[in-house]
Parts: structure tokens; C-alpha cells; sequence
């Protein structure tokens, strides 16, 4: 390619030194999601499977590819010829008679060298009564197929260290499949909602206010007026529509019907796209709160224990913070965000715009700031976590888990359950009783229903779609389908990553999954 | 395998066979033959055999443009109509909404292209610009300018940048008919 | 359990006792939705693995994971195209891919690499465009599945798919099976030609790339993004004239994103980088193995299950959002009577070989219960007959005198347009 004389060679060659590095370049289309802060977290992430069946390894392949740090697989097992034809990680023949751990963990490390894998050659049964403690060394442990007796061992122990790691409990035969995860408590601050963070327009800061109050529409020359950023136009005419009404905003809808069109009537010109974009996002002026409730609940969450993991701490440092901060601080909103979406204006009105509401979010961020560091443990916080929680912190969440097995527990729930979610529900009891039979028996229909009454009471009737449940896994009951697998493969490990990465919102209960019909639900 | 035929025997309308032309094909065979042009725009294709290529001359009858004749090129891709046409004006022209390359600054041509809208609305949203010139949102700064500050100036520039003259250092073509 | 066999006595096509242990169980015994048609046992099992002939259209992302599901659930006869070679951005989610096959076609390298794991399975490589092969090449297939990620492409394998229907033939109709993903979404679907909702019905659907208006780019920029766009809609036409751009290319990228970030200095607007520049220009969506996998399984299972009737399949389209805990739904997507592809009508003519254009006209206009004003007439190669505008009346008009034999070969198709029909009609002509 030659060279223009619009730009010089050493421009040119500027530009190709920027060009991104080789690491970079291969995680470029995931980097998109959950950027550099999300990819250190799972290169710093530690992950053990117990037991090395196709879905495993199906949920290993789609960690060891977006880069996790370390992945272990416990498995005492040898690969069988029945292994051999379903696992994409066995080399078909020449595997069977090979430990599957090993072979699993070879076939799954070549797909990317900054992974580091081990085989460990032991049983679950056995690390659990031998070496307990080492399983909690991990970020995160996903149990396949494990009967309920050790699933139940192991769930109590990484409950009963509240920093221990989460568990994922996947389940899959034939056609059905399901999943859960046990986690103590979940805070999300980069849940990358669609919500956007309020512009102030009901409550602006001084210099918005200032600067909306300054403007005198009817002196303005008609580009000018053409490019008034809808912000500015909704802040003015609010505020003239309150010196009016008593200082209420509109609330009803005719009043509301009012407003807009006092907007419209400020048109100097039909087609004036700030106006118009301006009576497009009028709504702002009477539907945005001081603060989201689903925030302000969080606020009265009980604080806690000092043993939680320091994830659950420092967030809660956070929103106590935040708390002060809309206590104390007029007029009692949340600290500014300086995100400025597009709107219909000149560069020069928008660069100012963004300038005061960067200002603004610079002294709400030194306010909170100075109440962070009255807060426990506040000041240790880095100035990037501060950031990216004032960013997000309208649509900040926290999920409280519940240990496994606490659903099957409450008789009432699962009633419920039954009523409002017949399917999902079937589908959840069937699989817990596949898991409660002793191995050596071939499960039927009448000792999985027989299994579900010992869960939900003798008298409670089932709906029609528990016949389909226990059909399908009377049918297959220890078929691990390929393509049951790699769909299982593919939502654990997008669990796997928002649990890791602490972005975007994980499950909260049980997860089934039917691929007669294909679909999924939730279940809690 | 399923038996979907034994589906489709059920079906009212068994032979459903379709030719081989492209939805794309048919939808401007569609837009083309229904085209409601007024006398002021006519489209002239160099191959009547090829419809997607083909140029629009606009020739206004009132407005600071009267007395012009504005060709443009139309070039429709076989993504029509989930793509937009591409449109540009052909002879270099003095107007707030073209540049000096060709590019038109339409709205349905870009950002609000959809593919319920047609070839018929892409054309008299060409012609509107040469009825309305906006200067508010301009791609020809200087001539938006114009527009502004002294529309009776910017009326004699338009005159005489038809005519093929230079309106401050550029010299546009001539499109005087 | 299945007998142990040791791998020496692997029989033919690479099986081994066993081998099928897990897929068996559903093909051994109907489910309690399984259609009464299903025919348990080995007939189901000869047709999966020795006739059954299936097509994945494009080997990445999508492709590279239904590749290895299809050969897994045992089906022998696999053909892939794909006319990409290997980008080192592929290698976090495709996972056939080695750093070493970067720049290698990958289809060819796919259809090795699954060769060499799951012993028995040929696959077929063809690299290059889906638009090389023609209809007999694609009537060979039982299913076809897609894992595309152009719409210009699905929607012609589509259309194909479509048009290969023959009424008199059965085994012209294709299930076509279409995945795709975004992020942490995806969605798949069963589309039967004809039967059900096709894939440009649907057409209005799809979310369209973020397109800024031409004067913001030029005149006010505000984002990062108009400045990129300045550089590569404007600034790269005007001073490379008709010069390609290749967006692959980084000193292509290189130069673009040296101009779009003078030209945020210049506004002073932040946010201009390599990254953001390439996802601009390319329009690049992010792309994970995991919503990969879940919807390249979705598709595979619908394949396996629409192969083997072991159980209901989808009806139609499932879609699942995972950024929210695990959303999906599933329903069924409607056929649009007015879709160009798979609605409209069609009516078989029987006429004389000195029938005229003009007489078939006529006919078209006084058929009772059509009743079209103003007909437009094309074949799929040339036009025969167009109403307006004035020019193209004037240049088919010649053709009102010919005969329609001498324009359409006996069993053509011909093309109806008018403004009184919402949708067009197709014309079987025969003669006799």
C-alpha cells in the first residue's frame, strides 16, 4: 500500500505499532464482553471437575479456551469403550485402558498453551475422606453425575467455609439435563444491565442547571437551536414547567401530554431532531427515582460475617459507603456517572456537556471517596474497583445463594413449584431421584416415582409432565448424549464465567433443561 | 428420518415451487415497476437487462435548483432490501446535503434504512433535498454555511455553481439543462 | 453394559463394541413424546450411520463445534464448506484450530481434525463459496445445518433449499437446520422449505449494525465511532479512490485508525483505538466458545432427532439470552404468506408454443380469481415484460409480440410482479 500525502510515513507506522499483541489478537472477540479486568480474573482462576464424562470435559473446553488459569480433574477411572464413543476428549480405541483423567487433561491442554491442567488419579470418595481441605483450594469445583450421598458430602464441605469455593452441581441423562449452583452470597458490579445510569434531569447538578437556565432559546440562531442537546432542553423546560405548577413536575397524563408539547411548541423549525429526541425521552422527567429500588434494597442487607470472602466484603464496603453517600449527600441520589450517551448536537455542545457532567462525577467521586475511607477496609480499595463501581452502581446486584440440596428440603416450595412450574420442576425431582438410587440399580418409572414421593410427600400429586420426566430418564438413564453434553458444556461454563469473572448475572437455583422440546427454565 | 412429507401432502398449497429468482431480483423487479415517479425524476438504465445498476436524474421545476438536472447512481447489492442501496450524486454540486465525492446525507439511506421502505421512497427523499436543502445538519459545510448566514447569497452561488462556475475556489459542473 | 471388546476387534467403519453405548439408549427405546413412526433399533441406527448424508455450512465458530457433535452422535458421511481461512482470533473458540494452522483454509483443516479424533467418520472438505455449487450438489444432502454468521449467505442457502423443493420428489425437501450467536445470546431454528417459517421471513427481525448519520460523521462528531467511520465512509474513498478496502489487512486498520485518531484530537474525543477501530470497520460481534457450543448442540440435537425420529423435534426457533441468569424461549416463528422466498403463489399454466407474452398477459389480467392489474413479467435470468418505468416498458415491449416458448423453456419459471399482489406469484409454464 502506498502512502497518500494526507499522512506521512511516521503517522503510518505509528498506527501499525498500536496494533494489539498476539494475546490480545486471540482473545479479541471475548475481550469485547468482559474486557481486561474480566480476563485476569479467569487467569487467575483455579478450577477442579470430578470425574472426566463427556460433559465435563465439554464444560473444560469452553474454560480452557477464553484462558482460565489452572484446571484439575480428579478421576480414578479408565477410559472404557463406552467412553471412548462419546468423549471428544479421548482419542477413540487408543484411550480405552488409559486413565481418563490423564488423557482428558492432555487432549484438553493443546487447545491453549496459557492453560495449565493436572490429572489427579483418585476418587471423589476418597479425596473427600482422605484430603477434604484440598478441594477447597479451588475457585470453583463442577461435580457431573456424582450420586446424591456425595454430592451432599461435598456441598457441606464447601459450605461450611464462607470463602470457600462455589460448587456446580450438573446432572444429565438422555435428553435431560439440569444444573445448580452453591453459593453463599454473589455480588455483581459490572452485571452489564441494559439500564442505563440517570442523566439528572429531574434532579440536575448546579452547573447543569446553571447552564440549561442560561439559555435563551428564542435569541438563538437556528443552527444553534437545532443542536441543544435533549438533556439540556428536558433540564429547562422542566424547570419553567415547575415555576408553574407549583413546583411538581407533570404526574398526570394529561399534564404529562402538557409538557411534551410545550417542548414541540419550542420548535422554530418542523423537523428539529434535539426536539424531537427530547419529547422521545420526556418520560425521563417523571419516571426517574432518586435512587433504583433494587439498589436501595441492598442497602438493608444485614452486613456480613468478617469470614465471607473478600469479594462479598469489599462490596459491602462499598455499598455502605453508598448509603452514606445518598444520606448524607443533597440531593440525595446516587454519585453522578460520567457516561454521556449520544444525542442529536454539535461537537462543541456535546464536548461541554460531557466536560460538566465529568466534573460533577469527579467531586461525587471524592466525596465518596472521603466516606469509603470512614468504612472498614474501604481505604484498601483500588482506585479501578472505585471506578468501575461508581460506573455501575445503579445497576450493582447480589444474589444470596442457598447450600444445595436446600429446594429438595422444603416441601412447601417444591408444592409450589409443581403448581407454577410443572415441567421444570418434574424434571428437577426426577433427577433427584436418579440421584438417590443406589448405583448398581437400573432405574424404572416406579422406583424414580416412588423416589420423588420420598421428596415431596405421599399425597402430593404430580402433574402430567412428571410422565414425560421419568419416561425420558427411565429411557436413558445413564446416557451422556453428545449433544446433551456440549449444550451442558456450553451454559456451566458461561456460568462458570460470570461466576469468575464476577460480571453479567449467574443462576440463582436450579437450571433445566429438556432437548425433546428444547427448551430451558429456572427454577428456585 | 421424520416424515415431513406426509406433513406437507396435508398442506392446501402441495406445490409451492418457487423459480430461482432472488428475493432480492424480485423486490426490485417490484419497486421498479411500481416506481410513482413525477415528471421531474427519471431513472435510465445503461443495461435494461441489469436492474441493479442503474442512475436517477432529478430535474426540479421550483426551488433555488429549478433548472438543474441532478443524476445519481443507484447500485443495489443482492442483500437488497435487508441492505440500503448505495446512492451517489454523479457531477460535483454545490448543496448543503452532498459532498464534493458524491456522498448524500439522507437518512433512509443509512441510519434509518429499513427494508419495508423502497427504491420510490429513497427517490423523493432525493428530490425533498433539492426542494428543502437543509443546513442544519450539513455534509458541504461551506455551502450550509451560506445557507445560514444570507439565503438570498446562497441562492445566487446555486445559480451560478449550476451553470458550471467556481463558488469560492471549487468549481462544480455544470448541470444547467 | 455393553460387552468390552478390545480395541484390535474394532469392526467396520471404525466401531467398536460399545461404542455406542450412550446413544443407543435412545435409539433402542421410544420416550414418552416420541412420535409413534419411530422405528426402534437397527433400522434407525443403519440410516444414521451408513446413509445419512449431512452438510454444515461453515466451519467456525458454530461450525467447528457441530462438526464434532455430528461425528459423535455417528453420523459418517459429513461434508463442510467454508471459504475462510484460519485468523488468530478464531483459536479462543475454535477449537480445531492450532496457533500452527493459522492462514490454512478451515474447512479442509476441520474436516482433518475430526477425522483424526472420532475414528470412522469421513468428512468432505470443500473450501470456497456455498454460491460455487449448484442444485444437484445440494440435493444429494438429507439435512443441511448452518453456522453462519453473513446474512447474505443464509439467506441464500436458504433460498436454495427453497427452491430445490419438487413437489413430485420427497426427498427434495431439506430440513435446514440455522444457528447463531452474539455474545452470551444465540438463537436456533428448524426451518422446513415450505412447510414452516424460512429464514427471510424472519428477515425483519434481525438487528441491524449501528449505522450514524453521514453529516454527524462529517460535520459533528461526538463518539469515538463517528470518527471511525469518517475515516473508512469517507476519508478512504476520497484518497484511495476505488481502491479495496480490506479490513483483514492491519496496515489497512493501521491506517484508519491513524486517521480517525487525529481526527478525535482534532474534537478532542476520547476512545479511539486499534480494537475499537477493527470492531467498527468489521463490524465485529464478540463471540465466546460456550454460547457456541449451547447452540451448536441445540442445532446437532435437532438434526439427530429429525434423522432418527428418537424424539420431537423443534418447532421452530429457540432463543436463549444468558447475560441475565439463563433466559430462553422457545416458540414457534410464523410463515409469512408474503415472504419472497417461501410465500407467494404459484400457478402451473398449460399453453400453447405460439401463445404469445401479450396473450399471457391478458390471461393474467382476466384470470378470475387473481384478477392482477398491470403485470410485470421476468425469468429468473431476464426480464420479459416490465410495466414501467418508461424506459424498461419500452425495452420489453418488443417481447409482447414473441411467443413465450421462445423465452421460457418448457417447465420454466416465470416471475409476477404487480401492484395489486402484496406478495409475487410464480408461473410453471408448460406446453403443450
Amino acid at each position: 500500500m502506498s502512502l497518500s500525502d494526507s499522512q506521512n510515513i511516521e503517522e503510518a507506522t505509528t498506527s501499525l505499532q498500536s496494533q494489539p499483541d498476539a494475546k490480545t489478537r486471540r482473545y479479541d472477540r471475548q475481550l469485547r464482553l468482559w474486557a481486561a479486568t474480566g480476563q485476569n480474573a479467569l487467569e487467575a482462576s483455579r478450577i477442579l471437575l470430578l470425574s472426566a464424562t463427556a460433559t465435563s470435559t465439554s464444560i473444560l473446553k469452553n474454560l480452557v479456551l477464553p484462558g482460565i488459569g489452572h484446571f484439575t480433574i480428579l478421576d480414578a477411572a479408565t477410559v472404557t469403550p463406552e467412553d471412548a464413543g462419546n468423549n471428544f476428549f479421548l482419542e477413540g480405541p487408543d484411550s480405552i485402558g488409559k486413565n481418563r483423567a490423564d488423557e482428558a487433561v492432555r487432549l484438553l491442554g493443546e487447545l491453549n498453551d496459557g492453560v495449565e491442567g493436572k490429572a489427579v488419579q483418585e476418587s471423589v470418595e476418597d479425596v473427600l475422606e482422605k484430603k477434604p481441605e484440598w478441594i477447597k483450594g479451588f475457585t470453583l469445583v463442577i461435580a457431573h453425575n456424582l450420586k446424591a450421598k456425595v454430592v451432599q458430602q461435598l456441598s457441606d464441605l464447601l459450605w461450611e467455609d464462607e470463602a470457600g469455593p462455589g460448587l456446580i452441581v450438573v446432572k444429565s441423562a438422555g435428553f435431560l439435563a439440569e444444573f445448580s449452583i452453591q453459593f453463599h452470597d454473589h455480588a455483581v458490579i459490572e452485571s452489564h444491565s441494559e439500564s442505563a445510569p440517570s442523566l439528572r434531569i429531574t434532579e440536575p447538578f448546579p452547573t447543569l442547571l446553571e447552564h440549561a437556565t442560561a439559555l435563551d432559546l428564542s435569541k438563538m440562531d437556528p443552527t444553534d437551536h437545532s443542536h441543544v442537546p435533549y438533556v439540556v432542553l428536558l433540564v429547562r423546560a422542566l424547570e419553567d414547567w415547575k415555576k408553574n405548577h407549583g413546583g411538581n413536575p407533570p404526574k398526570t397524563f394529561p399534564e404529562k401530554k402538557e409538557f411534551k408539547k410545550t417542548i414541540s411548541a419550542l420548535k422554530v423549525k418542523m423537523d428539529e431532531e434535539n426536539f424531537e429526541e427530547a419529547e422521545n425521552q420526556a418520560y425521563r422527567c417523571w419516571t426517574e427515582t432518586k435512587i433504583p429500588s433494587e439498589v436501595s434494597s441492598l442497602f438493608e442487607l444485614p452486613a456480613p460475617s468478617l469470614s465471607s470472602d473478600p469479594n462479598t466484603l469489599q462490596f459491602h464496603a462499598l455499598l455502605t459507603a453508598l448509603k452514606e453517600f445518598t444520606l448524607t449527600q443533597h440531593p440525595h441520589t446516587l454519585p453522578l456517572s460520567a457516561t454521556l450517551p449520544d444525542m442529536h448536537t454539535s461537537t462543541e455542545s456535546y464536548i461541554h456537556l460531557q466536560k460538566l457532567y465529568k466534573a460533577r462525577a469527579g467531586e461525587d467521586k471524592a466525596t465518596f471517596n472521603t466516606l469509603l475511607a470512614k468504612v472498614p477496609g474501604g481505604a484498601e480499595i483500588t482506585d479501578d474497583v472505585v471506578d468501575s463501581f461508581l460506573k455501575n452502581c445503579h445497576a450493582v446486584r447480589v444474589l444470596r445463594g442457598r447450600k444445595w440440596g436446600t429446594f429438595d428440603a422444603d416441601r412447601e416450595a417444591l408444592t409450589t413449584a409443581l403448581q407454577t412450574s410443572p415441567r421444570e420442576t418434574s424434571t428437577h425431582l426426577a433427577f433427584s431421584a436418579l440421584s438417590a438410587l443406589p448405583s448398581d440399580a437400573s432405574p424404572t418409572e416406579e422406583s424414580l416415582r416412588a423416589a420423588v414421593h420420598g421428596i415431596v410427600g405421599q399425597d402430593i400429586e404430580l402433574p402430567e409432565e412428571f410422565d414425560n420426566a421419568i419416561g425420558e430418564i427411565a429411557r436413558s438413564p445413564t446416557a451422556d448424549l453428545p449433544t446433551t453434553s456440549a449444550f451442558l458444556g456450553g451454559l456451566v461454563a458461561q456460568e462458570a464465567i460470570k461466576m469468575i469473572t464476577k460480571q453479567y448475572v449467574p443462576i440463582n437455583g436450579h437450571c433445566v433443561i429438556d432437548l425433546v422440546e428444547t427448551w430451558t427454565g429456572v427454577i428456585s | 428420518m421424520i416424515k415431513i412429507w406426509s406433513m406437507k401432502k396435508n398442506e392446501e398449497a402441495a406445490n409451492k415451487k418457487k423459480p430461482k429468482t432472488s428475493a432480492a431480483q424480485i423486490r426490485v423487479q417490484k419497486d421498479l415497476t411500481e416506481l410513482d415517479l413525477p415528471a421531474t425524476m427519471q431513472t435510465n438504465f445503461p443495461d435494461p437487462a441489469d436492474l441493479l445498476n442503474f442512475t436517477l436524474t432529478i430535474t426540479p421545476d421550483e426551488g433555488m435548483y429549478q433548472g438543474g438536472a441532478f443524476t445519481f447512481s443507484f447500485v443495489i447489492n443482492t442483500n437488497y432490501p435487508h441492505d440500503p442501496p448505495k446512492v451517489k450524486c454523479l457531477p460535483k454540486i454545490y448543496h448543503p446535503n452532498v459532498d464534493l465525492e458524491g456522498n448524500v446525507c439522507l437518512n433512509i439511506l443509512r441510519e434509518d434504512w429499513k427494508p419495508v421502505l423502497n427504491l420510490n421512497s429513497v427517490m423523493v427523499g432525493l428530490q425533498y433535498l433539492f426542494l428543502e436543502p437543509n443546513a442544519e445538519d450539513p455534509l458541504n459545510k461551506e455551502a450550509a454555511e451560506d445557507l445560514r448566514r444570507n439565503r438570498d447569497a446562497f441562492i445566487a452561488n446555486v445559480r451560478s455553481s449550476m451553470k458550471g462556475s467556481t463558488v469560492k475556489g471549487i468549481t462544480y459542473e455544470r448541470v444547467t439543462v | 453394559m455393553a460387552a468390552v471388546v478390545h480395541p484390535g476387534q474394532a469392526s467396520h467403519l471404525g466401531d467398536w463394541a460399545g461404542r455406542y453405548f450412550h446413544i443407543d439408549q435412545v435409539l433402542d427405546k421410544p420416550g414418552p413424546r416420541t412420535d409413534p413412526s419411530f422405528l426402534a433399533g437397527d433400522g434407525v441406527k443403519k440410516f444414521l450411520r451408513e446413509e445419512c448424508k449431512i452438510l454444515v455450512i461453515g466451519a467456525g465458530g458454530l461450525g467447528c463445534e457441530i462438526l464434532a457433535n455430528l461425528a459423535l452422535l455417528g453420523f459418517k458421511d459429513i461434508h463442510v464448506i467454508d471459504m475462510d481461512t484460519i485468523d488468530i482470533s478464531n483459536l479462543n473458540r475454535q477449537f480445531l484450530f492450532r496457533q500452527k494452522d493459522v492462514g490454512q483454509p478451515k474447512a479442509t483443516v476441520a474436516a482433518e481434525f475430526i477425522m483424526k479424533r472420532v475414528p470412522g467418520v469421513k468428512v468432505t472438505p470443500y473450501f470456497g463459496k456455498i454460491q460455487d455449487k449448484d442444485d444437484d450438489y445440494y440435493m444429494q444432502f438429507n439435512l443441511v445445518v448452518c453456522g453462519l454468521d453473513s446474512i447474505e449467505a443464509r439467506r441464500w442457502m436458504n433460498a436454495t433449499l427453497v427452491n430445490l423443493v419438487d413437489p413430485e420428489n420427497p426427498e427434495s425437501l431439506k430440513p435446514l437446520i440455522d444457528g447463531g450467536t452474539e455474545g452470551f445470546k444465540g438463537q436456533a431454528r428448524v426451518i422446513l422449505p415450505t412447510v414452516t417459517s424460512c429464514y427471510e421471513c424472519s428477515l425483519d427481525m434481525l438487528n441491524k449494525p449501528t449505522a450514524f448519520p453521514i453529516c454527524t460523521i462529517a460535520n459533528t462528531p461526538r463518539l469515538p465511532e463517528h470518527c471511525i467511520e469518517w475515516a473508512s465512509v469517507l476519508e478512504w474513498p476520497r484518497i484511495w479512490k476505488d481502491k479495496k478496502m480490506d479490513t483483514d489487512d492491519p496496515e489497512h486498520i493501521g491506517w484508519l485508525y491513524g486517521v480517525a485518531a487525529a481526527r478525535a484530537k482534532e474534537f478532542k474525543i476520547e476512545g479511539v483505538t486499534w480494537a475499537l477501530t477493527q470492531g467498527v470497520v468489521k463490524n465485529i460481534i464478540p463471540a465466546i466458545a460456550s454460547t457456541n457450543a449451547i447452540i451448536a448442540a441445540a442445532c446437532c440435537n435437532e438434526a439427530f432427532k429429525i434423522a432418527t425420529s428418537s424424539a420431537a423435534y423443534l418447532n421452530n426457533y429457540f432463543m436463549l439470552i444468558g447475560t441475565d441468569s439463563v433466559y430462553s424461549y422457545t416458540f414457534i416463528h410464523e410463515q409469512r404468506p408474503e415472504c419472497p422466498v417461501c410465500g407467494g403463489e404459484s400457478v402451473e399454466i398449460s399453453i400453447s408454443r405460439d401463445f404469445t407474452v401479450e396473450s399471457l398477459i391478458e390471461m393474467l389480467t382476466e384470470k378470475q380469481h387473481i384478477q392482477i392489474k398491470k403485470p410485470s413479467l421476468s425469468t429468473p435470468t431476464k426480464q420479459i415484460y416490465l410495466q414501467a418505468p418508461p424506459q424498461l416498458e419500452a425495452a420489453t415491449r418488443p417481447n409482447l409480440e414473441k411467443k413465450v416458448s421462445e423465452l421460457v423453456a418448457d417447465g420454466g419459471e416465470v416471475t409476477v410482479t404487480a401492484s395489486s399482489l402484496p406478495f409475487s406469484l410464480s408461473l410453471r409454464i408448460t406446453y403443450t
